[in-house]
This record gives structure tokens, sequence and C-alpha cells, in this order.
């Protein structure tokens, strides 16, 4: 007796102390244990870091020729004094591009630009995405039908392909580019929401509410949205590593930012030809591609893991 | 079977109508008058009068959209401003080009995929997978341009004076002939589709050299060719390889898999007989899937390497706004695209009979 009286408040004292931890506390706690996705999440914060701080890092202005300034000729490759580069010569770490413009300062400045179209486009993806996948799903018939079979449309077209048409129509030029890669994301989001939609529609709670007489809009946006989320937040940023690759591509060919705008796919565009001769007006500005690319993704694949995000179609 | 192949392909139809519904209306949308979008600034009126006759763009929109349809049918994709010829005879002068890169680079892509996959997932955890899946997460973040542009580079300037420097532009060395197939075997007199045919094979000069046996016309092609199927095989190799590991771990963990073990077979009959034909099924659908970012792989991969198919043409086209080229194209990638999905889903019918009676 006493034994028993003694144990059982032991017994029972941690299930009230120890509170129950949430689905996001128990997400980033995973995601904290994964390698690859701490990687990703360092890479992606310097890049942060260099966008807000461009200014400060940037050693000169990356649109201006630094012709008759300095004297220095037109893609000159880099010349660090501390590596042993002669210091009667003016520094410039990842060397000059056609148009005798510091490489580092403008590569430092397109960050900002990659960040930005691949969030904004991505963002424009989803808000749209998920709302006509909500409606389609909650909906269901003709309208169903209507707004996935367009969405349907738009996926058999190759993305970029899809890009390039829209751009064409809509004119070049980065806020186009920005608006063209938005537009072609859109049905995977839209799918992703439908299907999570139709998944919670069935759960007892929406019945419930249902039955009280809650009006659709709110069980729709109040309880149906918030518990879609997940899958939208993993797709989202692995779609984001995919924007800033298409965005890169379409100003590689001359559609998307216009120069002198430091955007790293027009960078390269526009000196494709010059590889053999000064590689390193490819090199610099592909790393910096390669490397943004890579942290959204890693960042993507760790937040699918952490979340338990399987792919439902 | 055939109800569901049938199915399949009657639900592709609505799917195709909407892409030409979407490549005629972008078209439409082009701002400015279209007659001197596709003709040039210097159209006169009354060229322009023809114009709009001849392309029946003086009928309401409906109309229009209809005479589209009769024409993209009969095989007439419109003029490429351009060049002043139809688009359908630069597509089958561009198309085996394309069509030569893309199949080799989804070949390479998909062999050394699945290689990769199953080493990574046999030896899990090992440095051997660690390595591949380094190179697969890498492979996905590369941007093609990039690659291409370096790859380039470094075998074309770093590697020049070694065995393995290879060209960086172009389908052959200067002076290598090339000969269309029907003459090499003494059919000149050949005519109608089949003569068509031979001479759409002739211009994928891998194909043509190995077809005639001219080795040197197949030698110096399949060289100029390692380049562009390197870089455009990268992504979905890199894809291809997650895949097939991810999803041969899982099925490895299934309960016939620890049968087929308790019954005694080695560990090599259980991986290659068991596990994989199970494991490849989901690799099928990336497969074809993959297909879209080859197609537009090809046109950043054509561009670098100078190769004049399919996806340099649309490049040139996008700089000199030739709208008629570009709607041409992007309808015959689409169309493509859609085809290949419709024969993976069938195909993967074949494979797996949960599928086509579920």
């Amino acid at each position: 007796m006493s034994v028993t009286a003694a144990t059982a408040p032991a017994s029972v004292e941690p299930i009230f102390n120890t509170k129950p931890r949430g689905l996001w506390s128990t997400a980033f706690r995973r995601l904290f244990r994964r390698r690859s996705a701490i990687i990703g999440m360092i890479i992606l914060a310097a890049l942060i870091l260099v966008a807000i701080f461009a200014p400060v890092l940037a050693t000169h202005d990356p649109t201006k020729s630094l012709i008759g300034i300095e004297n220095v000729q037109k893609r000159q490759g880099p010349c660090i004094h501390w590596l042993g580069c002669p210091s009667d010569q003016p520094q410039h770490y990842f060397g000059l591009d056609g148009n005798v413009r510091d490489l580092y300062s403008r590569i430092l400045f397109g960050a900002r630009l990659s960040l930005l179209v691949g969030i904004v486009s991505v963002g424009f993806a989803i808000v749209i995405g998920a709302f006509l996948g909500a409606i389609s799903g909650y909906m269901g018939g003709w309208t169903d039908n209507l707004i996935m079979g367009l969405m349907d449309i738009m996926l058999a077209f190759p993305s970029l392909i899809l890009a390039i048409a829209i751009v064409t129509v809509l004119g070049p030029g980065l806020l186009n580019t920005l608006l063209a890669i938005g537009i072609v994301s859109i049905p995977v989001y839209a799918r992703i929401m439908r299907s999570s939609v139709l998944a919670i529609k069935q759960q007892d709670y929406v019945m419930a509410d249902r039955s009280i007489g809650v009006p659709s809009g709110r069980i729709l946006f109040g309880n149906i949205l918030p518990n879609a989320l997940t899958p939208l937040i993993v797709q989202g940023t692995l779609g984001i590593a995919v924007a800033i690759l298409d965005a890169a591509a379409l100003s590689f060919l001359g559609l998307g930012a216009q120069p002198p705008t430091p955007e790293w796919g027009s960078m390269i565009g526009q000196e494709r030809n010059q590889v053999f001769t000064a590689p390193h007006l490819i090199i610099f500005p592909g790393f910096a591609l390669i490397l943004t690319v890579l942290g959204f993704n890693l960042l993507g694949d760790g937040l699918r893991d952490a979340l338990d995000v399987r792919q439902r179609s | 079977m055939i109800r569901y192949i049938s199915r399949r392909v009657v639900l592709a139809i609505p799917v195709l109508l909407g892409i030409l519904f979407i490549t005629f209306i972008l078209n439409r949308l082009i701002p400015g008058d279209p007659c001197r979008a596709m003709l040039g600034e210097k159209a006169t009126d009354e060229v322009c009068d023809a114009f709009f006759k001849r392309y029946g763009l003086d009928q309401p929109p409906v109309i229009q959209f209809g005479y589209y349809l009769g024409r993209v049918v009969t095989g007439d994709l419109g003029d490429s401003m351009r060049f002043g010829r139809p688009v359908t005879d630069m597509l089958m002068e561009r198309l085996p080009v394309t069509i030569e890169l893309a199949l080799l680079s989804l070949l390479v892509a998909t062999v050394i995929g699945v290689i990769l996959g199953v080493i990574a997932a046999y030896w899990q955890n090992s440095p051997v997978d660690v390595f591949t899946m380094i190179f697969a997460n890498l492979g996905v973040s590369v941007p093609v341009f990039v690659l291409g542009l370096l790859a380039a580079y470094l075998f074309a300037v770093v590697l020049k004076d070694t065995p393995v420097a290879l060209p960086p532009s172009g389908r052959l060395t200067a002076g290598v002939r090339v000969e269309p197939i029907a003459v090499a075997w003494g059919l000149e007199s050949l005519s109608g589709p089949l003569r068509g045919f031979l001479d759409f094979l002739s211009q994928m000069y891998v194909i043509n050299g190995l077809l005639t046996f001219n080795w040197k016309l197949f030698g110096d092609a399949a060289r100029h060719l390692v380049l562009p199927v390197l870089v455009l095989s990268t992504i979905p190799m890199s894809v291809i390889a997650r895949m097939t590991r991810s999803s041969l771990l899982e099925v490895m963990t299934l309960d016939y898999m620890r049968t087929a073990r308790a019954k005694g077979l080695n560990e090599r009959n259980v991986v290659f007989r068991h596990a994989m034909r199970n494991a490849l099924l989901p690799v099928v659908t990336v497969v074809g899937l993959s297909l879209g970012g080859l197609l537009s792989g090809a046109v950043l991969t054509e561009t670098i390497f100078g190769l004049t198919g399919v996806g340099r043409t649309m490049f040139d086209a996008i700089s000199s706004r030739d709208y008629g080229v570009i709607q041409g194209f992007t309808l015959v990638i689409a169309f493509t695209y859609v085809v290949v999905n419709l024969l993976v889903d069938i195909s993967y019918a074949v494979l797996d009979p949960r599928i086509r009676l579920g």
C-alpha cells in the first residue's frame, strides 16, 4: 500500500511537467539533426547577409565602368594583393568584366536579385496556386475539373519552355521573368493544395464545423488551410531553387534581367563567348548560382524529412 | 490492357487541345499588329491585308482558332519571319539533332543513374554512398549553362593537348563527309516516305555512321557529342540516382525480401532479381518526367555547343523575335512531352498489373 502510494505520484508527475512538443518544435529538432540541412541553412544565412550588406561589402559600384578611372583592362583576371598580386595594381577579388566593372561587387549585388526572384516568384505561385487548389478541392465538381484541367495543360509544357513563351509575349525584363516563372510554377502548388484539402475535408473536425453551420469560407481558410501548409512549405523551398535556376536561364538567354543589372545569369550570358579567354567571368557567377541553388535544395530536402511530408499527387 | 490504353489516350486529347489553345492565345497576345510582328516593321498595308486574309486574321477569334487547328492538323505550323520558310521544314531539318542529343542523354542518365543508385543503396552510409549523394545533390543544383561552359573550358582549354581533349562546339570536324544513308546503301532512286525517313535518320550523324559503317563519321560525331550529352544528362542522372537509391532502400525493408533471404538465396540474387524489379518502377516515371527538363536543357546546351537543333533554333528565334518559330516549336515540344509521358504511363501499366487492374 505504502509502496504504491509513494511511487504513483512520481510516475504521474512527468506527464504533467513535460509540455507536449508541437509540430514545429519537433520539426526544428529534426531539422537541426541533419547535416545536409544545416549546411543548407548556413549557405542561405551567409547569402542573406551578403544580400543585406552588399553595399558595405562591395569594393566598387556594381554598374560603373572603371575605364579611365583605374589602370586596368577589360576582362582582367582576379588581383588580390594578399595572394601575391603586385601591390601597384588595383585590387579586384574576382577580376573585371567585359565592361571593366568589378566582378566581386557585381556578384554581391547579384545575391539580392537571385533571392528576390526566387522568393517573390514562388510566393506569387504559392498564393495563387494554394487559392486555386483549395477552391478546387473544396468545391469539387465542374469547378474542380475546370481548374485542374487548366493546371494539367500548363504542366504539359516543360516549365522553362512555357516561361520562354510567356516572356516572349510580355517582353523581356526582370519583372516579366518573375511573373512568367511565377505563372508556370502555379500548377505544382495547386495540386499539392488540392490533395491536402481533399484529405483534410474528410476529417471529423471539419465535419463538426460544418454541422454547426460554420460558413464554408471560414472552414476553408481557418481550419483546412493551416493544416495543409507543411507540404506547401517543403515544395516552396525546393521550388525557390528551381525558380532561381529558371530565372538565371532566362537571363542567360537574354530574356530576363537586362544589362547593366548585376544578375548572375545575365552576367554569364553576356560573357559566354569569352569562356576560353576569361573563364573567371563564368566561374565566379556560376559558383554563386550553384551555391544558392544548393542551399535551397539542401534545406528543402531537410525540411521534407523533418516534417515527414510524403510526395502526394 | 487495351481499355486502359484507350482511356489514357482519350484523356490526353483535351490536354493536347489545351496546348493548342495556349500557343494560339500566346500568339494573339503579342503586343502590336500580328502582321508586322510576323513580317517585320516594313510590311506595307497591302502586304498586311493579304497576310490577314491568308491566315484568316480578319475573322472572329473562334473561327481563327478553327483555322489554326486546321493548319496544325495538316502539318502547317506557319512561317518563319526571319527565314521566310515554313516552320515545319525547319523543324524536320533540326529535329534529328535534338532527338539524337536527347535520347543519348536520357540513355546515359538512366544507365549511370541506376548504377549509381544501386551502388549507393547497396553500400548504404558507406563513403561510396555519401560521395554519390553529394554528387547527386550538386547535380541538381548546377545550372545547365554553367556546367556547359565550364565543361567546354575544361576539355577544350585546360586539357587541350591531352588525349581527353574534346571539341567544344559543332557537330563534326571540318572535312568529315556525311553521306545520306540512302545514297550509302545504293538506294539513290528511292523516294517517298521511306526516303524521307532515311534522310531524317541521316541527320543523326552517330546513327548514320553506324548504319553506313562509316566509322570515321561515327567516331567524330560521337566525340562532338560527349560534352553536350555529359552536360544535358547530369540533372536527370542525379534525379534517377536518388530515386533508385531511395526506392531500392524502401523495397529492401519489405517482407518478401526477408523471405527471399530466408530461403537461402545469395545476396546478389536477392538484390538484382527480387528487389530491383519492384524498385525500378518509380524510376520509369522519373525517366519520363526527365524529358521535359531535357527539352528545356536542349535550348541551353545546343546554344552553348553550337548544335543546330531545335533548342538552338529556339534561341535564335528568341533573339530575333521570330514569333512564328517560337510558337511552332513550343507547340511541338509540348506535344512531344505529352506523348512521351503517355507512353511512360502505358509502359508503367505493362510493368505493374496493379495499375491497369486497379
